[in-house]
């Protein structure tokens, strides 16, 4: 079979819990830019980063640029991981997402989009970290 | 981002945002949103023509819109999507709600 395996990529960074500074921290990423080969595989990986960096952002660190959140990012061949820290107390996540969302709920998606996205995901004990593995080139379905 | 587009004729108007529609875009979109509704649009259509990026907050600022238009007998569509932002919709089973058009 000739299969290409991508080369191992990593980023690793730390910076302020602001919005604007997650989205400088994107941007200085870019994972639209030859990280991945599928359009879907980019998508995934964005939507997934930026459910956990917003989810730093806006609760870990009450989007204040004193707090810092750390970020790394690895893709090496078909298995990509994502770790996110923040300085915050964390969060009860044992109690969060258990049931989905209804139609008429604007918030409370953020789970659901990591059962979906992600092949699998684990918080820390106190909820202020998140890591993601994701399998690249396939959809959650095929697993 | 960069500028969104609105484009009104009477009960009618349309938004094409910039790019985004993303956690950081959501405030300005949400005022640009509440204010077509207070001056009288009933039927909103956002041209997600320029948008490669919805996330969580993105699909809670087009069900907020959903419900405040539904609310006074208005409805909500969203058209030119991308097949990704298509797919996490429906896997998120909005399109059950508002009417939500592929590019």
């Amino acid at each position: 079979m000739n299969r290409r395996i991508a080369a191992a990529r990593e980023t690793w960074k730390a910076f302020p819990g602001t919005l604007n500074a997650m989205e400088a921290f994107l941007a200085e990423l870019g994972l639209r830019n030859g990280w991945f080969e599928r359009a879907q595989d980019c998508f995934a990986t964005e939507l997934l980063l930026r459910e956990m960096l917003t989810n730093a952002v806006e609760h870990g660190c009450r989007c204040s640029p004193e707090r810092q959140i750390r970020c790394r990012v690895r893709r090496e061949g078909n298995h990509l991981f994502i770790a996110v820290k923040d300085d915050g107390q964390g969060f009860e996540w044992r109690n969060a997402g258990a049931r989905a969302a209804r139609p008429s709920e604007a918030s409370g998606r953020g789970m659901e989009i990591l059962r979906t996205y992600a092949t699998r995901f684990r918080f820390s004990a106190s909820g202020n970290a998140v890591m993601v593995w994701k399998t690249i080139g396939r959809e959650k379905n095929d697993d | 981002m960069t500028e969104t587009l609105v484009t009104r004729d009477q009960e009618r108007g349309v938004v094409c945002p910039g790019g985004d529609v993303v956690a950081s875009s959501i405030p300005e979109l949400r005022a640009l949103m509440r204010g077509l509704i207070s001056e009288g649009v009933r039927e909103m259509v956002i041209d997600f023509s320029n948008v490669q990026m919805l996330d969580s907050r993105g699909i809670g600022l087009l069900i907020s819109a959903h419900n405040s238009l539904r609310a006074v007998g208005g409805s909500l569509s969203v058209t030119g999507v991308c097949q990704e932002i298509d797919s996490l919709l429906r896997t998120m089973r909005l399109h059950r709600h508002f009417a939500v058009t592929a590019g």
